[in-house]
């Protein structure tokens, strides 16, 4: 039987904490020191899905910027999925996530999309409005997460797949 | 084919080759590995397991397809090498070629690190600057609030000396007349020293707490803008005063309360005898209510042009450590057992010091106290009273001098009348400004008396109206608003003496008799 495999994209500004989540979902490690990425991170995970199946997703963590460039571009290519990423307590991260979500349509023909709102764990800082993420809701799977404390993490990535394998 | 020599080329590819450390795979059909040339354990890869190089590089180029030229700059890949990675056609064929990047990718990640970094603490920076704007906002809205709370203390303070002096210049006036006129019943007279005795004690208690809201309601230089009334001191009454009111409460107590012979200042020496009477007030107070056995000694003599004020006692004391602190208000726990407001101490603190006056504290616990005020003479106020204007008034010296009183509280009113009629002048008296104005420009007196805070147009507006049209006569104006400012500015309108309420009647009748002589 062949294997299920998915690429999937992380995209998102500088910061976020990509880096972490994909850390948390593939190693369930997670490390508070702040080292940027510079090109593409390949990594991969099976996620077991609802109906018993199990999908290969092959995670590319990409340099956080708040707009592609061709290089970022030419890392899109060949991607179904696209996780979004945006960090709670900086309210231009998210329009800088939903701008990149434009830029990666032009290129994707029409990819599964989750958006994450990342830093749960500093939600008193948060500037992202509750009523925010209920009106992205209306048109986005959301989660929110914490890379730190692993919360959300599994459950963006299962969503994620599910549509993947759908 | 490029022009260059050969020798060039070959120099070239082997610098290159040395490094970019080429991996290069082949495949042929579905990622069947035909080959593999170079070092694979630089890029993380086991040579040993190729299945595992061929999935991680599957894993690359997955949904691309291999009959394309691929290039994927910076991949960092799962076995930890940095690679530039490219997919190259050839025919049946496709190469994958590794070339290292780890050099570049360490010396661009610094670069871009700093830059992010950068950005990242600039967006705290702007963060914790609103942060601050908000805090200094809260603080502004705090502030203004406190500035309105303190306004209406100020508000209510002012109301509360006027509302608490008028009244009181009623009972002592009246008990002024009253005692003169008892006859010789001692139950009677007792009486009437009573009734002085607690009104004074009220006076000083309610004197505290207004000197305690004068000082916490403005800044420091207007705290010490309380008024000072140079006056004479009659000390031996202010012994006796003082005698009847504590030895009763020492008696109670079964301690002794012992009065010094009193050495009186000169006549010309001037002091203001209501602080100076709130000052022993409070020290014997104190001294009452915390010694249990022995003595309470007071004396109030004149030596080397100072007037000395001591009080001793032999109560519990006061611990070294709580010396400064006693003088503090709404210090309660600085004397153990102790009871009332705390302020007493504070208060006397404050008035001498108004006085230009010392204050000593010897004390051992265990063993009593002992309170040493000094207070230097007063100058005596209104040497340099402004000159009525002139004007067209002719003031008529009659017989019985003629008086004209102005205030809306007809007891106050009442009590002038009776006080001048002793005096032997004619009186009218009128409880609004414009009728009086009318009156003294018809019939000009000798004397006008006029409360200061009247409905309507006020004292000083009045003061200064009959100045402006020329009367000559001689005006005082009374007030509940014991400050220079208030001083100055009835004097300023046109007055010649300012009196307070509650009015100390030798006084007010000393400066009467002065007045019409």
């Amino acid at each position: 039987m062949t294997e299920l495999a998915r690429k999937v994209c992380m995209l998102g500004d500088f910061g976020v904490g990509k880096t972490s989540l994909v850390s948390r979902f593939v190693r369930n490690t997670f490390s508070d020191k702040y080292l940027t990425t510079v090109g593409v991170k390949v990594d991969s995970k099976h996620v077991a899905l609802p109906d018993a199946r199990t999908v290969k997703l092959v995670v590319w963590d990409i340099a956080g910027k708040s707009a592609l460039d061709a290089l970022n571009l030419n890392y899109l290519r060949g991607a179904t999925g696209l996780m979004l990423v945006a960090d709670g307590t900086r309210e231009a991260s998210l329009r800088a996530t939903l701008n990149l979500l434009m830029q990666a349509r032009d290129v994707l023909d029409d990819p599964a999309v989750v958006l994450v709102v990342n830093k749960l764990d500093l939600v008193e800082r948060w500037q992202v409005a509750p009523a925010t993420i209920a009106e992205l809701r209306r048109t986005l799977p959301v989660v929110e997460t914490s890379a730190q404390s692993g919360d959300g993490v599994e459950a963006a990535f299962a969503e994620l797949a599910r549509k993947l394998a759908a | 084919m490029n022009g260059f020599p050969a020798s060039v080329e070959r120099y070239l590819e082997r610098v290159l080759i040395e490094r970019a450390r080429p991996l290069l795979l082949t495949f042929d059909g579905p990622w069947q590995l035909r080959a593999m040339v170079g070092d694979a354990a630089r890029f993380g890869f086991d040579a040993a397991a190729p299945d595992v190089v061929v999935e991680r590089l599957q894993d690359l180029f997955l949904g691309l397809p291999t009959g394309q030229m691929q290039d994927f700059p910076f991949v960092e890949l799962a076995g930890g090498g940095n690679a530039h990675v490219h997919l190259v056609p050839d025919g049946e064929l496709f190469h994958v070629l590794l070339l290292d990047a780890g050099e570049e990718h360490e010396r661009t990640r610094a670069q871009q690190q700093l830059g992010n970094e950068a950005e990242l603490a600039s967006l705290e920076k702007s963060r914790a600057l609103a942060r601050l704007k908000e805090i200094r906002s809260e603080l502004e809205r705090q502030r203004a609030g406190l500035e309105e709370a303190h306004a209406l203390k100020n508000a209510l303070i002012a109301t509360l000396s006027h509302d608490f002096r008028t009244p009181l210049t009623s009972i002592f006036g009246y008990l002024h007349l009253l005692e003169r006129r008892a006859g010789g019943d001692a139950a009677e007279i007792d009486a009437l020293h009573a009734i002085r005795r607690n009104a004074t004690y009220l006076f000083a208690l309610a004197e505290n707490l207004l000197e305690y809201g004068r000082s916490e309601a403005g800044a420091p230089n207007e705290r010490a803008a309380s008024l000072i009334n140079a006056e004479r001191l009659d000390a031996p009454r202010l012994g006796a005063d003082l005698d009847a009111m504590f030895r009763p409460l020492a008696q109670d107590k079964g301690i002794e309360f012992h009065l010094e012979p009193i050495v009186a200042p000169p006549a010309e020496a001037l002091f203001d005898e209501v602080k100076l009477r709130q000052v022993l007030i409070n020290l014997l107070s104190n001294a009452v209510r915390y010694t249990h056995h022995g003595e309470v000694r007071a004396r109030i003599a004149w030596r080397e042009q100072h007037l000395e004020l001591e009080v001793r006692d032999t109560g519990i004391g006061i611990s070294p450590e709580y010396r400064e602190r006693v003088f503090k208000a709404f210090n309660r726990g600085a004397q153990s057992g102790s009871r009332g407001a705390g302020l007493g101490l504070s208060i006397v603190k404050r008035l001498v010091e108004q006085m230009h006056g010392t204050l000593d504290l010897e004390s051992t616990p265990g063993a009593g106290s002992c309170f040493r005020v000094r207070v230097p003479a007063l100058e005596r106020p209104g040497a340099n009273l402004p000159a009525a204007p002139a004007g067209d008034y002719e003031n008529v010296r009659r017989a019985a001098p003629s008086a004209v009183v102005v205030d809306d509280d007809p007891d106050i009113a009442g009590l002038l009348e009776v006080l001048l009629a002793d005096l032997g002048c004619r009186v009218r008296a009128f409880d609004d400004a414009n009728a009086a104005i009318e009156h003294v420009r018809a019939e000009p007196p000798d004397v006008l008396l006029i409360d200061v805070e009247l409905p309507g147009l006020s004292g000083n507006a009045a003061v200064y109206r009959l100045r402006s049209q020329g009367y000559k006569g001689r005006i005082v104006t009374l007030s509940a608003t014991a400050t220079d400012d208030a001083r100055r500015a009835a004097i300023a309108a046109g007055a010649d003496h300012y009196l307070t309420k509650p009015l100390n009647i030798e006084q007010f009748l000393r400066t009467m008799r002065a007045t019409i002589a």
